[in-house]
């Protein structure tokens, strides 16, 4: 019984909590929660618009909205942020000189391993070839007879 | 080329170590602002005080000044209005730009211009007035349109209306002589 109520209290407070806005079709309900999940809130920085309560996000959200109702498409709609808020706004940066290290970055570092590796390889092998030709027979006879020879 | 190679592990730890640090000492609020030598938005906002009066862009322009955004329940912008003050009997103008709340049908009373403005009223009598006027954004769209992230908020606007300067934060007097009074002397001159 208890746990029947819990779920009763649990799930209608789930219901209500939900902003119900009514969209002509599932796509422009599709877009929207794309482009509020993909858009920063400017006030707090680590949050996308959907989960931020600031006014600032909630004003978004209603602009992102009635675009969405107005029939733009996606890019329009960051583009009409972008404008206001700058590219801080979208969480997928556009690619310029200044953010192109982001993607060069990682690439160089596992280029720089890759060679750093090789390198080592290669030495590791010359060390242990010119180690086995050192010991060849005839040398090694002749330390022996040295050492023989030192002996009293 | 062994030496470098031995030194070259320390060298990138120190360059992370620094960039880390330098990061530490950045504010992650500074960035640059979009409307930053584009002119003001187009709008027409009721004046604060007088709703008849109706401002537009077209309205500001001859005159540098600073637009700020701010909002009596808003305490650091409650705070700033004493040095703001300060500020206006320098000789500097700057006009107000109320960023009113969103309001919760389900708990807010609806917006009532008079409590508003009798607040309003009561504020700048205890903390001092430093605006020429108030315009009322009740819903925020010049905000938008500004790219205001919250208040308080100041913008230097150009005598063309053009924006030259973006502050988000209070105006203290470390920021007005570090940061906006070059700007503001700049464009006051121009």
């Amino acid at each position: 019984m208890k746990t029947i109520i819990l779920a009763i209290c649990l799930f209608s407070a789930a219901l209500l909590a939900q902003e119900v806005l009514p969209f002509a079709d599932d796509q422009q309900r599709q877009l929207y929660q794309e482009l509020t999940a993909e858009l920063r809130c400017p006030q707090c920085q680590n949050q996308n618009i959907a989960d931020s309560n600031a006014i600032v996000a909630v004003d978004m959200r209603q602009k992102t909205y009635e675009l969405v109702q107005q029939g733009k498409s996606r890019q329009q709609v960051l583009d009409y942020m972008i404008n206001r808020y700058g590219d801080f706004v979208h969480y997928q940066p556009p690619v310029n000189r200044f953010t192109v290290w982001l993607w060069l970055l990682p690439a160089l570092m596992l280029l720089g391993l890759l060679i750093v590796g090789l390198l080592r390889r290669r030495q590791q092998t010359k060390i242990e070839a010119t180690a086995s030709m050192q010991l060849n027979e005839t040398e090694l006879d002749q330390l022996i007879d040295r050492y023989r020879s030192k002996k009293p | 080329m062994r030496k470098v190679m031995f030194y070259l592990p320390l060298a990138l730890f120190l360059a992370l170590a620094l960039f880390l640090l330098s990061g530490l000492f950045s504010d992650p609020r500074e960035r640059d602002s979009a409307s930053l030598n584009k002119p003001l938005p187009e709008f027409a906002l009721a004046d604060l005080m007088q709703p008849e009066k109706i401002w537009t862009p077209a309205e500001l322009k001859g005159e540098t000044f600073l637009l700020n955004v701010w909002g009596t329940w808003c305490p650091t912008c409650n705070a700033e209005l004493g040095y703001l003050t300060e500020l206006r009997a320098q000789g500097v103008k700057i006009v107000g730009l109320y960023y009113e709340l969103p309001r919760d049908p389900a708990f807010d009373a609806p917006f009532n211009l008079a409590t508003l403005q009798a607040e309003v009223q009561q504020k700048l009598e205890q903390q001092g007035n430093p605006y020429q006027f108030n315009m009322l954004d009740l819903t925020r769209s010049v905000s938008l349109d500004l790219g205001v992230s919250g208040a308080p908020e100041t913008f230097i606007i150009d005598r063309s209306g053009i924006v030259r300067a973006h502050h988000i934060g209070d105006i203290n007097p470390q920021v007005w002589r570090s940061k906006l009074a070059p700007l503001y002397q700049e464009w006051l001159n121009k």
